[in-house]
């Protein structure tokens, strides 16, 4: 059958080449070549376009589903695929190559986000601060919230930023809402801080990078990234993860068809090609998420990374995280 | 005589109008009746409170801006400074400077581990920082040409008569350049009101102003409503602060040649060089700290940053980032040149401030608003490269206009006569006579308009693509990922950005060192 859809496919494109669009969030980036034997395999064109961070890239869509933007997305994770569900995007494709992907890293069971990769939003710390301080770390949230952890953490807001919303549930889901509430209001008191996005956090606040918090809310591939894209060759990473309980988040990215397309068998094709082992194995350090078909190798420099033991968040809890956020932002934001 | 002028005037601007209604208004008009606007959200407390925050930091910057910039501006028309011309051009270094990377910079000198052993982050100290840093270069330059057009002989009469030379530079060259210094402090004011990276990034959310709150309420909750009545209260303060600085500015004097100067002596070289000195810290510190950024490793100097850059394995490659950067540039500068020249030659021939006040327009509405505005009306354009270079040309067009229009009206109506009365044909006077005359300004206002462009990114304007990416597109993708190499390759771009539009406005200045 797949066959004769391609057969199809190159013989529409022998007048012309059909063009498949495909839309992802800023972060997005592959291997030219593996598209380009694509393009080959498929005789057709495929154009990337960006469309800012995966929540505004939601908005986009959204917005413009009368007309929609692309024929695939790439980039929605599973704190925005009960919008994009109940915004009606995406059309049912279950890709044969998910049978590889393990059944607690799968999205959903329609097949409107196929699993591409995931990762662990969770804490880091600036290892040289703790030791020179000689600070013991801490063991829990509720640490964070006293006095001597006070103003030591900077976090991405849960309005802003896909990490934020990640650690906001993760609290949510370790605490209950009204605790969690309670909680980012204490820790806000006492010193945490709240920033826009992770470059922010990371680049401007992290002690690490000339500010003055060593505990930081990045991913627990980090440390892994840290020593890859060191100045100079490291044996030992200079930030570790501080994985709390009820602090680390495992966020699923998928790729999923757009309802409205007019290249239903290209796009079908595009999401099996991105669950193919050439993929697979080129994203990990490009993108510092882990493959999601198992059996994929990878580099040496993962060695610095950890993979959390991470209880997985309640499903009711993923099913409107925008009323949480609202509820965040009324309750600890605007809160005086 | 007159009516025939304004029509003209009026057909001239005709296309310039036509752009700024496909995208501007109809875009706005359309984000709107997509969301409605729910002015409920006003009688919350939390944005009043940002309404009152963005009030008060537009004012405080202004004042600030006109407290150093304005005597800074005097004296250096008034005086022979060695490399005044070069300060004048570098003054545009901040405005093309991202936003992200001016903070770094503020932060690298006075942050935690700052420079400077000050640690200002956090207060709103930074912010106020910050906000100069983007705007004084702004207010000096368009104080300078304005001082620049005071006739020497007024001042030269003003102390003959016993007026003491501060007394002279109140009493009558700065009534004579209050036109140029108001509208300075209207564009500080303005570009502050509207600010949007800065308290995005250096505020956190205690110091978020209006702008910020339409981004995250359209962007990230994607409440329209809401963000539509915000949308409507900033588009009416700025439209009565610019209504008010049109109604000011109406007079302006003539173009002065250039003459040889005197050198400051005693009192006023200790405050012309006080206040150079304290300019070039605010406008240039930051700055040279990122370019420092760009070769300090972990144990002293490095160039592994620079070399990571120039790897023939870098991806996108150094030579597709410095190609799109130049080619966007370009042709959003012939873009800016077209639309906001011919707007503004409309608007001198029909002497109209109806259409004084609408070339003002595109630095009064929400970008982000914009953006979302294209997406819902141009389905086909939205990832073509039409619309990105439209929507930098929008940007930047006023910016030639506001340099553009002073220029214009001081041309003495006598010379044109003259050259009519002489034989030549209205094309050939305006050839030979007025466009000689306007020519510096014109410069002035494109390099303006390029730096606008040039410290831009798409990404939170329209959907971009990866072949489309651009030197700052690149220090983005740089910020996003964790690592020394990123960071200290981040600050490479940066520093070759500066370079790059250091080179642009030398060349765009022709050397002769003639920026307004």
């Amino acid at each position: 059958m797949r066959n004769i859809l391609v057969s199809v496919a190159l013989m529409a494109g022998a007048a012309q080449a059909a063009t498949l669009t495909v839309i992802t969030h800023d972060s997005f980036d592959v291997d030219k070549k593996l598209v380009a034997a694509f393009e080959a395999r498929t005789g057709s064109k495929v154009r990337f376009i960006k469309g800012g961070d995966a929540g505004e890239l939601l908005n986009k869509l959204i917005l413009t589903r009368g007309a929609p933007l692309a024929d695939v997305v790439y980039g929605l994770d599973n704190s925005l695929l009960p919008r994009a569900r109940s915004a009606g995007l995406l059309e049912a494709y279950k890709s044969p190559a998910l049978a590889k992907v393990p059944a607690q890293f799968r999205l959903d069971d329609a097949g409107l986000l196929n699993t591409v990769d995931y990762g662990y939003v969770a804490l880091n710390y600036d290892k040289a601060y703790f030791e020179q301080n000689k600070l013991a770390l801490p063991k829990s949230l509720e640490d964070l919230a006293k006095p001597e952890y006070a103003r030591l953490t900077v976090v991405e807001s849960p309005a802003t930023s896909s990490t934020g919303l990640a650690f906001l549930l993760s609290t949510v889901n370790h605490l209950g809402q009204d605790r969690a509430m309670q909680w980012w209001r204490e820790a806000r008191a006492n010193g945490l801080r709240v920033t826009r996005g992770w470059s922010d956090a990371y680049y401007k606040d992290f002690s690490r990078n000339g500010g003055k918090y060593p505990i930081v809310l990045s991913y627990a591939s980090s440390p892994a990234a840290e020593v890859a894209y060191s100045e100079k060759p490291l044996t030992a990473s200079p930030t570790a993860n501080l994985l709390l309980p009820g602090s680390t988040f495992l966020q699923l990215e998928g790729v999923g068809v757009l309802k409205g397309t007019k290249q239903r068998a290209l796009a079908r094709q595009f999401v099996d090609f991105m669950l193919s082992g050439g993929v697979q194995a080129d994203f990990p350090t490009r993108m510092w998420v882990y493959p999601a078909v198992s059996g994929v190798k990878l580099a040496d420099v993962w060695k610095y990374a950890q993979k959390p033991d991470v209880t997985p968040v309640k499903a009711n809890l993923l099913q409107n995280p925008q009323a949480l956020v609202d509820a965040w932002v009324t309750q600890v934001l605007r809160a005086r | 005589m007159s009516g025939p002028r304004r029509a003209l005037g009026w057909l001239v601007a005709a296309p310039a109008l036509a752009f700024l209604l496909a995208f501007l208004a109809l875009p706005l008009v359309r984000v709107l009746r997509e969301g409605g606007v729910s002015v409920g959200v006003w009688a919350d407390p939390y944005f009043r409170e940002r309404l009152a925050f963005t009030l008060a930091q537009a004012l405080g910057t202004s004042a600030l801006a006109v407290t150093i910039g304005t005597p800074l501006a005097y004296l250096l028309s008034r005086y022979a400074v060695p490399g005044k011309a070069t300060f004048l051009r570098a003054l545009l270094l901040p405005f093309v400077t991202p936003t992200l990377v001016a903070a770094l910079g503020l932060l690298a000198l006075l942050g935690p581990h700052g420079l400077l052993g000050v640690d200002l982050s956090d207060t709103p100290g930074l912010i106020v920082l910050g906000n100069l840093f983007f705007n004084l270069p702004v207010m000096i330059r368009l104080a300078y040409a304005a001082f620049a057009r005071v006739p020497a002989n007024a001042l030269n009469a003003a102390r003959t008569l016993g007026a003491s030379g501060a007394r002279a530079a109140w009493t009558v060259a700065a009534p004579l350049a209050l036109p140029g210094i108001l509208a300075g402090a209207t564009l500080v004011f303005l570009y502050s009101a509207l600010s949007f990276g800065l308290p995005l990034v250096l505020g956190g959310e205690r110091y978020a102003t209006l702008e910020v709150e339409i981004y995250t309420l359209t962007a990230y909750e994607l409440r329209l409503s809401e963000a539509g009545a915000l949308v409507g209260g900033q588009l009416l303060i700025t439209l009565l602060a610019t209504g008010a600085y049109l109604w000011l500015a109406r007079t302006s004097g003539a173009v002065q040649a250039t003459r040889a100067l005197p050198r400051a002596r005693r009192g006023t070289a200790a405050l012309l060089y006080t206040l150079l000195a304290l300019v070039a810290f605010i406008c240039f510190a930051p700055l040279l700290a990122v370019t420092f950024g760009s070769v300090r490793g972990t144990d002293g100097l490095t160039g592994a940053f620079w070399a990571g850059l120039i790897a023939p394995d870098a991806d996108p490659p150094l030579t597709l980032l410095l190609g799109n950067t130049l080619r966007f540039a370009g042709l959003t500068l012939l873009g800016a040149l077209t639309v906001g020249g011919t707007h503004a030659l409309g608007a001198w021939l029909a002497r109209s401030r109806t259409l004084d006040l609408l070339s003002l327009l595109p630095l009064m509405v929400s970008p982000i608003s914009l953006a979302v505005g294209y997406l819902l009306l141009y389905p086909t354009l939205r990832a073509e490269l039409p619309l990105l270079i439209a929507a930098y040309t929008l940007l930047a067009a006023p910016l030639v206009t506001r340099s553009l229009l002073p220029a214009l009206r001081a041309v003495p109506p006598r010379l044109t006569e003259a050259a009519r009365t002489l034989g030549s044909s209205p094309l050939r006077a305006w050839g030979t006579v007025t466009l000689p005359l306007v020519l510096p300004a014109l410069r002035g206002g494109g390099a303006l308009a390029l730096a606008t462009v040039l410290g831009e990114f798409a990404a939170t304007l329209v959907l971009t693509r990866p072949e489309w990416a651009t030197l700052s597109t690149a220090m983005y993708e740089r910020l996003g990922r964790p690592g020394a190499q990123n960071l200290g390759e981040a600050c490479a771009l940066a520093t070759l950005l500066m370079l790059l539009a250091l080179a642009a406005f030398t060349a765009l200045d022709g050397g002769k060192g003639e920026i307004t």
